[in-house]
């Protein structure tokens, strides 16, 4: 019963963490926007508003209240799920339908993305670590540190006259929601996943393979070597299980980068998912747009950060 | 032709793709064949699809096809009826129109002479803030003769009133006073009512525009009776997706990569001289451009060519003026050495000025790469010449239109594209009240030149008096004219039937394409 009851206690801290962070975060978006230079009205109306017409804007979406009114007007609303309407991009259309509609399209690039990257680091880290100072290692390490090097735009293109316009095996340009064709959605989701995954995919390896290393050579393995278990055996339990957790932990953080990747490669593979809204939103000073985007992404990688606790915790051999 | 190991087609298939599920918005794409893939590049933002309204040139190119016009531009870009069956001059101040007869709306509406009294006037009314008000303002009344007749009075002689009141990025396109009327002006803007040859099916948000084809045009049905319009944001993947049969034409093209796009046989580029202006906005009113003797040693200190070759990868000319040398009023002005690139002369004209070598100033430069190109490689010249410190500051164009609003700038890289009136360059730009006078800029010379041009109808002497403005520019050099770039369409060779225009065009062109 104090086990349970201890354990309900760091959930719930842990939960009150998850939720001061977003409210912190969702304050710090929204006075950075309002400090930063532009106007959304000049978005809205044109470059050949009049001065009228500007004022005439801003009352209406009362932009001329103190910034701390406008933020607890906002806060109010995005606690019950209301984030309100969009002021530029959407005219009018309700915010909560914009992310509705936009981000299934991003959650599956994104999740598309991971298990691409997961898929090839589990692979490549293992053959490097079991195979080290051979040259399938060197080449491993070399593709990860070529990975790394790459940012996702050029890579995207690089990806884009490879395999699309090259080797004509997937489209330019353009995404089939999931909700349209699943199938549709993984094929013309490839190039883009693609991208977001191969930095992910070569920092995930490194890191795998360096634990592998580091857990092959500890004490607990020799014990279980000389204990007689196989080499499977010891590398599955005793090698394989340990290694997770540091590589559990670095998949949990690359999560941030997974969704600042889906910004960029989102628009030049016209895939209409959040990211692309988020930042036509940020180009035409969309406040409440671009504050509940940044703030779904916020509860998107505090939700991930936090199941990866979870997960590393059931990872943990003492537990076992 | 190339053979690829897995044919894109047989993977469509596999996937599921060619049975229906799009990868552009709304579901088009090959599967039917009668949908035009139409890309606007460039752009990821559509505010409005009312006329009254728009100032963006995505929202433009849309409407063109969606709206008619009173007037049109021809391919020789002569003046000629589009929902007006002819005009005539009654006297200096009143134009007379006949209208066609038996025009409907998409609706099902008739359009009567009432529907352009209420276009007009909407236009007009000062509680709409049209941001085209100024065209319009110096309409005094519309009348109303007969159904199919219409008179337009000014105020005074109006020399841009023909031009204003064309196709173009006018806001003077014809709505239907019923629509407006019953849908309100919001719902109008989402699903607007117009006579052209597509009417709006669905818009999307940030996504892009499906259109529909209007088989009771008076243009008549047209080939394909469903557009798809996605917004691509970034130009260069609107290239990407033409060249991967994503789309089938494009709205624009990259400059760096139109020599390359010309070699190829699946893809033409249309291109021609651009009624476009780029310049270099300068604050009049601050150190250093308070200075004329600076500003024409500036001018002097970079070469036009080298931005044309660096920017535009040739995809342009240089400008002795912000008068576009394409426009049909302009022909070529003639080489005057304020706009020369000439170190020596810049040198000395810099000695007369009050400020000295290592001068500071700052640049604002903002859109995508070649913008910032243009504003680095005008800054690097003029800093090697003259031996001052002007600096860069990036942003994007909302910040940089905050802050030349509030009169905080010193220079930034500019243009506008689209114009079809001296007005709108010469007027709007260079006149103390003009709305793209950014630069405070006031002279009592030029406004008088201005108000001339304005209310003079004789081309030639119109033509005269902007000349007269335009030395005028020169000797005081408010702003830097640079140069003017090429517009550019990438379509499938399969497609025929658009005709370019040199405003930009784009939707007015759908309902004429066909394959083969």
């Amino acid at each position: 019963m104090g086990a349970f009851a201890s354990g309900l206690t760091r959930t719930a801290q842990r939960f009150g963490g998850v939720v001061l962070i977003a409210l912190l975060g969702a304050a710090a978006v929204f006075f950075a926007l309002r400090a930063g230079q532009g106007d959304p009205a000049l978005a809205a109306l044109g470059d050949q508003a009049t001065p009228e017409a500007v004022a005439a804007f801003r009352a209406r979406w009362r932009l001329d209240d103190p910034l701390a009114l406008q933020f607890g007007r906002w806060l109010a609303g995005a606690a019950t799920g209301d984030f309100g309407a969009s002021m530029v991009i959407a005219s009018g259309e309700p915010i909560a339908q914009l992310i509705a509609s936009r981000l299934p399209n991003t959650l599956f690039i994104g999740a598309y993305a991971l298990a691409l990257a997961i898929s090839i680091s589990l692979t490549a880290g293992v053959v490097a670590a079991l195979r080290h100072g051979r040259f399938v290692d060197g080449a491993a390490t070399s593709a990860a540190v070529l990975g790394i090097s790459m940012p996702d735009f050029w890579l995207s293109y690089v990806l884009i006259y490879a395999l699309a316009l090259g080797l004509g095996l997937f489209p330019s340009y353009g995404f089939t929601a999931p909700s349209a064709s699943f199938a549709g959605a993984l094929y013309s989701g490839f190039l883009p996943a693609l991208a977001i995954a191969a930095p992910m995919a070569a920092a995930f390896t490194r890191m795998l393979r360096t634990a592998l290393l580091e857990t092959l050579h500890r004490d607990h393995v020799r014990v279980a070597r000389s204990l007689g278990h196989g080499e499977r055996f010891v590398f599955v339990h005793h090698v394989f299980r340990n290694a997770l957790i540091p590589y559990v932990t670095v998949i949990g953080l690359q999560v941030r980068y997974l969704l600042g990747g889906t910004v960029v490669v989102e628009r030049i593979f016209g895939v209409n998912g959040l990211g692309s809204l988020m930042v036509d939103a940020a180009f035409a000073r969309d406040y409440p747009l671009v504050q509940a985007c940044a703030l779904v992404f916020l509860v998107c990688v505090l939700i991930v950060n936090f199941a990866v606790d979870l997960v590393c915790a059931q990872l943990d051999p003492r537990r076992a | 032709m190339t053979h690829h190991l897995v044919s894109r087609r047989l993977m469509m298939q596999l996937t599921g793709g060619a049975a229906g599920a799009s990868i552009l918005p709304f579901g088009g794409a090959r599967a039917q064949a009668q949908t035009l893939r139409a890309g606007i590049a460039g752009f990821g933002v559509i505010n409005t699809l009312d006329p009254m309204k728009a100032s963006l040139i995505p929202e433009y190119y849309i409407m063109y096809g969606v709206f008619n016009a009173l007037l049109k531009f021809n391919s020789k870009m002569e003046i000629v009826g589009d929902l007006a069956e002819s005009y005539k001059t009654i006297d200096d101040k009143t134009l007379e129109l006949k209208l066609r007869r038996g025009v409907k709306f998409q609706d099902g509406g008739d359009f009567t002479a009432d529907d352009v009294k209420f276009s007009i006037e909407r236009v007009a009314d000062e509680k709409n803030a049209s941001p085209n008000r100024s065209k319009v303002t110096p309409i005094s009344e519309v009348k109303i003769i007969d159904p199919h007749t219409v008179r337009i009075m000014t105020k005074d002689p109006y020399g841009p009133l023909l031009n204003y009141l064309t196709n173009t990025r006018t806001g003077t396109q014809i709505v239907s006073r019923a629509a407006v009327t019953s849908m309100g002006q919001e719902a109008f803007a989402r699903r607007p009512v117009g006579t052209g040859r597509y009417m709006v099916k669905d818009w999307k948000a940030n996504e892009g525009v499906e259109l529909t084809g209007f088989a009771g045009a008076f243009e008549g049905a047209p080939r394909f009776m469903s557009v798809n319009c996605p917004l691509i944001a970034e130009e260069s993947s609107g290239m990407t997706a033409i060249l991967g049969n994503q789309i089938d034409l494009t709205s624009t093209a990259p400059f760096a990569d139109v020599p390359t796009l010309e070699k190829r046989t699946d893809i033409r580029v249309l291109k021609q001289a651009g009624l476009n202006t780029r310049y270099i906005a300068l604050n009049n009113k601050r150190a250093p451009f308070d200075d004329v003797h600076f500003r024409r040693a500036v001018s002097m200190a970079f070469d036009r060519d080298v931005l044309v070759k660096a920017v535009l990868f040739g995809e342009g000319v240089a400008s002795p003026s912000i008068l576009p040398p394409a426009h049909w009023l302009d022909g070529a002005l003639a080489a005057n050495p304020a706009v020369k690139f000439d170190p020596a002369a810049a040198r000395a004209e810099f000695a007369k000025s009050k400020y000295k070598a290592g001068q500071e100033g700052v640049m604002l430069v903002w859109g995508s790469n070649w913008w910032r190109r243009f504003g680095e490689i005008f800054v690097g010249q003029v800093n090697q010449v003259l031996g001052v410190k002007l600096t860069i500051q990036a942003m994007d164009f909302n910040a940089a239109l905050a802050r030349t609003r509030a009169g905080d700038y010193d220079a930034m890289v500019m243009g506008w594209l689209g114009l079809v009136d001296p007005d709108e360059y010469i007027g709007e730009m260079l006149g103390s009240k003009g709305f793209r006078n950014i630069h405070h800029y006031a002279s009592e010379k030029m406004d008088g030149l201005l108000a001339r041009a304005r209310t003079e109808i004789d081309p030639k002497k119109r033509t005269a008096i902007y000349r007269e403005a335009e030395t005028l520019a020169l000797e005081e050099m408010p702003v830097l004219p640079c140069f003017t770039s090429n517009v550019h369409n990438l379509i499938r060779s399969n497609l025929t039937g658009f005709e370019q225009f040199a405003y930009a065009n784009f939707g007015d062109q759908f309902g004429n394409m066909k394959p083969g």
